[in-house]
């Protein structure tokens, strides 16, 4: 390989892109906006479920019982249907994802030391709101059960309500969170949205790359020169190379003053590990340059490629280990998901290559991998 | 000439190019592979691999007690929430193999935790959850609390001489909780569709964006510029293509992917669902007509494109529930076609409701494309000029 074979490549992509103010642009803002973009606006607490209630009790108690609702955050009080029959209506239209109904006798069996039903009927169309609201039902009425049960034992037993609470507790639940100590949702994304910039932006700036010269026919330009097909593919990366580096540096400070997200790990295996990532991020923008032959699929397919595996199988929201089978499998088949492990590591664990080295293996082999069949792809003697 | 010659006139012209554009679409063979793909096996792998609901949450246990109480408390950890990862021989491990990853929390069962149950003395476990990933953690947390909260329950219930079924005498409250519209929580149903949603913007958008740049950069607009041809007579083909061929495949999703392998029901009007699709597709490709007229190459508008694109994927409520986007995120979606097109989806396909009650949001997505591609039509005939 000739330097300066390369570097006359490079130079010349180098020109290609800075010429093109708008993609220039485009490059560096891309991954800033988005990071600004999902750092604020993809929150993952589900608050303001909306509701609306049944009350056919209309009792101090059901009232009592309703206001805990009303008061929540994670609810959204909605208005108070006078018939059950109401409800279909307001949960087919979405105006309300949950009906709580209160039912007759509500007070007077509670009152006399029995059960009573509560029923909640939830939109189900969305299984993971239905789930937590589902979560947050049970969470409000066993809060509710504890003081039930507390009043019910200082009545009948004639202990004080202290002495009564403890006893409805007997069992406790001392929960720790480590890592994100108080459990903030930005210090869980924005890590992996450093990822997710990477991973969808990257393949993209290099997609082009090669097929813009097939399709506008300068490739033959490059089958004529004395440039080799290694020197042509490496010239051809670096620019795009160097501006995910600048990237991935601009993503770094921006979680960590920003965003505030303690980085706990080491700096140099964290960019080391960016590095690799780029290289095969690049890597696949520049296969599906040569695999297909117009501009059009090389976009589309990027697309799809990059896009939909990091928001899916990498861990972004869903971990990797709750996925079926065949989706680990592909989540194993993108590097995103490796990265993912490396940047949640180095940034909130603080653990190093001793814990993370299968991952930056992992994408060592994979960088190495692409340019193996990028440079088998390219051929500077077409058959067509 | 009549006014019925020049609608015919301007209907075959119309025609002719959709002709040429779906022609020149089907000759692209790695772009229809990878279309196919998208709508078939991308869509089942996608519907049937992703849960949002926790799973599997790898737990290690460790049990200083060993009595009968600990192991019943242990054994509640069941699947499909936890996964039993082992038991630890020290409790410091814990820290070990948590900072390693795969497993997701420590369970803590001190000494003496029988003896205190049993002699009605008050105790408590300790649980270490990793919140890297904070909405996982919260749902792991949330999920043990009710496990020990119904073990408390229980044990409650026996202290003071009640045992099993004879609840009956405490006042509680006992939560019945009826899922409407997918009764079993079945996660395929949800999951592939807002995959088709996500695979049907990706194309609607990028497609003519980069068929009509494509013509730009080449200069063959030049040449259907001196035809007769109106720039709306350019322009509406490729889309009237794109969202022909969508549509193709958003059947071939539905009928042969959803319906037979996942089950998913069409409890409404399936004219509908495609009426209002076709119309989805459209809007969504006025974003691609608008990008391309402010762009000169594909590669620009392509990142144009995806720029716009990505938010749209992530925060319109096909991902994760619009309850939990910030204010400001809502309001900003309200420009995104898919935002609507998803109540109108989940709401054609599992709720069984009609226009009545889908109204404001086709109109929402109607108005959405009337002004795209107005605005987009206008920047084309200018460019032009």
């Amino acid at each position: 390989m000739n330097v300066r074979r390369v570097a006359a490549v490079a130079f010349k992509e180098w020109r290609e892109v800075t010429r093109d103010r708008i993609f220039l642009l485009l490059a560096f803002c891309m991954p800033a906006v988005w990071m600004f973009v999902f750092g604020y606006g993809l929150v993952l607490d589900v608050e303001h479920i909306s509701f609306v209630v049944v009350d056919r009790d209309h009792s101090s108690l059901s009232r009592d019982y309703l206001y805990r609702f009303y008061q929540s955050r994670y609810f959204s009080f909605q208005g108070e249907l006078a018939d059950e029959g109401e409800a279909d209506a307001w949960l087919k239209s979405g105006k309300a994802r949950a009906v709580i109904i209160v039912p007759e006798k509500f007070q007077e069996r509670l009152l006399s030391g029995q059960p009573a039903n509560i029923q909640t009927l939830i939109d189900g169309t969305f299984p993971l709101r239905a789930d937590i609201t589902k979560g947050y039902t049970i969470a409000i009425n066993n809060a509710y059960n504890v003081d039930l049960l507390a009043d019910h034992l200082a009545r009948t037993r004639g202990l004080s309500r202290d002495e009564a609470l403890r006893r409805t507790r007997p069992l406790g639940l001392e929960v720790r969170y480590l890592y994100n100590e108080e459990v903030r949702s930005t210090w869980s994304t924005v890590p992996a949205l450093i990822m997710f910039s990477l991973m969808v932006s990257s393949p993209l700036l290099t997609a082009l790359g090669v097929v813009r010269e097939k399709e506008t026919g300068s490739i033959y330009n490059i089958y004529s020169a004395t440039v080799s097909r290694m020197e042509f593919l490496v010239g051809k990366l670096v620019p795009y190379v160097m501006i995910s580096l600048i990237n991935v540096v601009v993503l770094w400070l921006m979680a960590v003053l920003l965003f505030a997200v303690p980085f706990k790990g080491s700096l140099l295996l964290f960019f080391a590990s960016s590095i690799l990532f780029i290289l095969t991020s690049t890597g696949i923008g520049l296969t599906v340059s040569l695999l297909v032959s117009t501009q059009q699929a090389a976009l589309i397919i990027t697309v799809v490629v990059s896009t939909v595996p990091t928001i899916l199988f990498s861990g972004l929201i869903v971990p990797v280990s709750s996925l079926s089978q065949a989706a680990q499998f592909q989540a194993h088949l993108f590097p995103g998901m490796y990265y993912t492990n490396i940047v949640r590591g180095t940034f909130l664990k603080n653990v190093g290559p001793a814990v993370l080295w299968p991952d930056v293996l992992a994408l060592a082999v994979y960088a190495a991998a692409l340019g193996a069949i990028g440079y088998r792809l390219f051929t500077k003697r077409p058959s067509v | 000439m009549r006014v019925s010659d020049r609608l015919t006139v301007w209907c075959r012209r119309i025609a002719v190019m959709t002709r040429k554009e779906l022609l020149q679409l089907f000759r692209d063979i790695p772009l229809m592979a990878f279309l196919i793909y998208s709508f078939t096996l991308s869509v089942y792998v996608t519907g049937n691999g992703i849960q949002t609901q926790l799973k599997n949450a790898g737990l290690l246990v460790s049990d200083a007690d060993r009595s009968v109480s600990s192991r019943e408390l242990i054994s509640r950890f069941h699947s499909p929430y936890f996964r039993f990862d082992g038991e630890l021989a020290h409790p410091n491990e814990g820290f070990v193999r948590l900072d390693r990853g795969g497993s997701m929390m420590v369970l803590d069962i001190p000494t003496r935790f029988h003896e205190a149950l049993v002699s009605g003395e008050s105790t408590a476990v300790q649980l270490l959850v990793d919140t890297t990933n904070s909405p996982q953690g919260l749902s792991a947390a949330g999920y043990a609390a009710r496990i020990v909260g119904q073990f408390s329950q229980e044990l409650i219930m026996t202290r003071n001489g009640q045992t099993g079924s004879s609840s009956t005498t405490v006042p509680m409250i006992l939560s019945d909780h009826r899922v409407w519209f997918n009764q079993d929580q079945n996660e395929t149903w949800f999951e592939s569709i807002s995959h088709l949603l996500r695979m049907i913007t990706i194309f609607a958008v990028l497609l003519p964006a980069a068929a009509l740049v494509r013509e730009k950069e080449r200069g063959t607009v030049e040449q259907l510029l001196v035809s007769p041809l109106t720039p709306a007579q350019i322009m509406l083909p490729k889309v009237v293509a794109m969202t022909l061929v969508i549509l193709g495949a958003t059947a071939v999703a539905l009928f042969g992917v959803m319906l037979p392998v996942f089950g998913v029901p069409i409890r409404g009007s399936v004219s509908l669902l495609f009426l209002l699709t076709a119309l989805f597709i459209v809007a969504t490709a006025g974003i691609g007509v608008f990008a391309s007229t402010v762009t000169k190459n594909q590669a620009q508008v392509g990142m144009m494109t995806l720029l716009v694109v990505a938010p749209m994927l992530l925060l319109s409520g096909i991902f994760t529930p619009l309850e939990t986007m910030p204010a400001w995120v809502r309001y900003l979606m309200a420009l995104s076609p898919l935002r609507y097109f998803i109540e109108i989806a989940t709401g054609i396909l599992l709720k069984g409701i009609g226009l009545e009650m889908l109204w404001s949001q086709a109109l929402s997505m109607l108005a959405l494309g009337v002004s795209l591609f107005g605005f987009g039509m206008w920047r084309f005939r200018r460019q032009f000029r």
